[in-house]
């Protein structure tokens, strides 16, 4: 039976009285007519035994997937971050043509779908295999990294933009009253407060840079979603199991970094007092 | 009345800001180890003077010299000057990510490149004559506004300056933590330390200043001795602000 089956009735085995849509209904009364068993009701949300089976069984095919997410993520939020922290910088205090090239690269970038940006970077720039020596990355992970890198540069420069003018000129200006140039002020003095005030932020973009690394499967890389696209299209039955596998891999790695990153608030926290 | 050899020599210094103009012609002279106190209404100009002399805000026409060097000169390194011009501010603007010491400590650290320990002791010691020997580690928001300023003064005096700079140093406090900063203030001028302090602070300014400059409309309407000008002020405008600050004591 279909998926869509075992998921309505299913629906409709749980919730009792409670209506289904008209196609839902329709299947259901079609799966009921066909004289199938249904599990029973508590298993119905986390589906067949079967095909948890078929995912675990293909556990090694999507962790070659979760590797390659991981990497792509990391990867690419730091060559964001190498990008993007300059670039937020620039457009605070930089002035003339580069604060203007900046703003634009910037504006283009976030206005261009990722898919975009990936198949040109894949097939328009047409990136070159790059080898370090032990390993090397295959045209499209370069692409991958890059195109995923070069947008989260233009979303990160902005998050950086605004917390760096978010620290009071004063800051600066008692920098420079010492002696310091403008660039060590900013070094010493607004960068490691506007760094700290980046925290809730760059969760945020780690995040969605996490989920859209799937994008990738459009200059044909298989990181973890097309994987499990590839399983369910191979066993129908098991979408749910597969859908809920992969979901909960990815909550596992937001919710680790999201903590990682709030230690690091944490940790590094401006001490406040009781009140002034 | 002046001669080349002054310690810091204002002189005709203008500003403008777009067509506005808030300083005019303004001039006057110190010698090592004076104390002159800038006073006048508020949007007289005297911030901007102060800040004028360490190139905080820029004049665009007169002549500011320090110790025979032309402050003004576009050729002058303004952080050169800034080492030896110290500032404390008005909102303490202490750097809120440091602790105290962290505070006094990064100037002589990153700009007279002084070892990690060197910079500390020498913190501690200025945080010890200003009174905070026992807040080393605390950070600004952990400090009440008095102390604050204090870390602000000892900031500004690791730096060794042979001239400091006051904007208003006890305005934003309360009432009650005034008294602890003037009174830093005090040591510093018994030392010896050349000061030019914008306040409204009229008592303090009374006692210790050598000369008050009273600017209004960022203009010199008078200046002289504080006996003088505080019981015999010559131009009316001065009569009439000490009046008015007199009434809020």
């Amino acid at each position: 039976m279909s998926a869509s089956g075992t998921l309505a009735l299913a629906a409709v085995d749980s919730l009792g009285a409670f209506a289904s849509g008209g196609a839902l209904s329709a299947a259901a009364t079609d799966a009921v007519a066909s004289g199938l068993v249904v599990g029973t009701a508590d298993w119905w949300f986390i589906g067949e035994p079967a095909d948890w089976s078929f995912v675990l069984d293909n556990a090694d095919y999507l962790g070659v997937g979760v590797l390659l997410t991981i990497g792509l993520t990391v990867a690419s939020i730091l060559f964001g971050f190498a990008l993007g922290f300059p670039a937020g910088a620039v457009e605070v205090y930089g002035d003339g043509l580069l604060k203007r090239a900046v703003g634009t690269a910037g504006v283009v970038l976030r206005g261009t779908p990722i898919v975009v940006i990936l198949i040109v970077m894949y097939f328009v720039v047409g990136v070159p295999q790059v080898n370090f020596g032990v390993a090397s990355l295959s045209p499209p992970v370069v692409a991958g990294i890059l195109g995923l890198g070069l947008r989260s540069a233009a979303y990160q420069s902005q998050i950086f933009r605004a917390t760096l003018a978010s620290v009071d000129d004063g800051q600066l200006e008692a920098g420079r009253s010492v002696g310091l140039s403008r660039f060590e002020a900013i070094r010493y003095v607004v960068v490691p407060q506007a760094l700290r005030r980046s925290i809730p932020g760059f969760q945020n973009e780690f995040t969605i840079v996490l989920k859209d690394t799937s994008i990738v499967f459009a200059i044909g890389l298989a990181e973890l979603l097309t994987r499990g696209y590839d399983l369910f299209s191979e066993r129908t039955t098991a979408v749910l199991e597969v859908i809920l596998f992969i979901s909960a891999i990815y909550f596992v790695l937001t919710f680790t970094t999201n903590r990682a990153l709030d230690y690091l608030g944490t940790r590094y926290a401006i001490p406040e007092g009781e009140s002034t | 009345m002046s001669d080349s050899d002054d310690f810091l020599r204002v002189s005709d210094v203008s500003k403008w800001y777009g067509d506005e103009q808030v300083l005019h012609d303004v001039s006057f002279e110190m010698d090592p180890g004076d104390v002159t106190v800038l006073i006048g209404p508020s949007g007289s100009g005297k911030s901007t003077m102060l800040r004028c002399v360490n190139r905080l805000a820029e004049a665009q026409e007169g002549s500011i010299r320090l110790d025979g060097e032309e402050v003004l000169s576009p050729e002058l390194d303004v952080d050169d000057l800034r080492r030896e011009v110290g500032m404390v501010f008005q909102g303490f603007n202490l750097f809120a990510h440091l602790s105290a010491v962290g505070n006094v400590a990064l100037g002589p650290r990153r700009v007279l490149g002084l070892s990690e320990t060197e910079a500390r002791e020498r913190a501690e010691a200025q945080l010890e004559r200003v009174g905070l020997g026992d807040q080393f580690d605390s950070y600004p928001a952990e400090l009440s506004g008095g102390q604050q300023q204090r870390v602000g003064i000892a900031r500004a005096l690791a730096m060794e300056p042979k001239l400091l700079l006051f904007d208003e140093p006890t305005s934003a406090l309360d009432p009650e933590l005034i008294g602890e900063v003037l009174e830093v203030m005090h040591g510093l001028v018994d030392e010896g330390m050349t000061m030019l302090v914008v306040t409204h602070e009229m008592s303090f300014a009374r006692e210790v200043a050598d000369e008050i400059v009273f600017l209004d409309g960022g203009r010199v309407i008078e200046r002289g001795p504080p006996d003088q000008l505080f019981e015999r002020p010559e131009k009316e405008r001065t009569g009439r602000f000490l009046e008015r600050i007199a009434s809020h004591d």
